[in-house]
C-alpha cells in the first residue's frame, strides 16, 4: 500500500528535476534564476506534503521559514542582474 | 519502499548541482547552482527528520551565504578567466 501523500511527493520531485534541467542548461542566466524560483516553490510545496506524510504539525514551521528565505536569496540575485545595489 | 526512491532522486539531484556548481565558468550561474544544491540538502535532512538542522541549513544556505557570494561578485569580477 503506497501512502498517497508519499506519491505526491514523487510527482514533485519529478518537477524539481525539470527545474534542474532548465538550470544546467539553460543559455541564459534568468532562465536559471526562474529555474531556481521555481525549485524554491516546489521545495516549499514538497515540505507541506511530506509534514502531512509524516503526520506532524511542528513540521510546517521550517516550510514558513523556507518561504521566507528563499524569497530573499531570490530578490538578491535580481537586484544583481538589475545593476543596482 | 517509496521514500527510498524520494531520497534517491533528491540525492542524485544534489550530486548534479555540486558538479555543475564547480563547472560553470560564469560565477553567477554557479552561485545559482550553489543555491539549488543547498535547498535541496536542506529538503534532504527534512526527509531525514531533522527539522531543526533544515531550518539553520535554509537560513544559512539559502539566504545568507547566497547573498554575501553576490555582493562579493559585485566586488570582483564575474567571469573566471580560463
Amino acid at each position: 500500500m503506497i501512502e498517497p501523500f508519499f506519491l505526491v511527493a514523487a510527482l514533485l520531485l519529478i518537477f524539481m528535476v525539470c527545474g534542474i534541467i532548465r538550470i544546467v542548461f539553460g543559455p541564459t542566466i534568468p532562465d536559471r534564476v526562474v529555474g531556481l524560483d521555481t525549485i524554491n516553490t516546489l521545495v516549499v510545496a514538497a515540505m507541506i506534503i511530506l509534514g502531512a506524510a509524516y503526520n506532524e504539525v511542528i513540521y510546517i514551521d521550517v516550510a514558513i521559514v523556507y518561504a521566507l528565505l528563499s524569497f530573499i536569496g531570490t530578490l538578491y540575485i535580481a537586484k544583481y542582474l538589475e545593476g543596482g545595489m | 519502499m517509496i521514500e527510498e526512491i524520494i531520497q534517491i532522486v533528491v540525492l542524485s539531484i544534489i550530486v548534479i548541482a555540486g558538479i555543475m556548481a564547480i563547472s560553470f565558468k560564469d560565477l553567477l550561474a554557479a552561485v545559482i547552482s550553489f543555491t539549488a544544491a543547498s535547498l535541496l540538502l536542506s529538503l534532504e535532512f527534512y526527509i531525514l527528520q531533522a527539522p531543526d538542522v533544515a531550518i539553520a541549513e535554509a537560513g544559512i544556505g539559502a539566504a545568507l551565504t547566497t547573498a554575501i557570494f553576490i555582493l562579493a561578485i559585485k566586488g570582483t569580477v564575474r567571469r573566471e578567466e580560463s
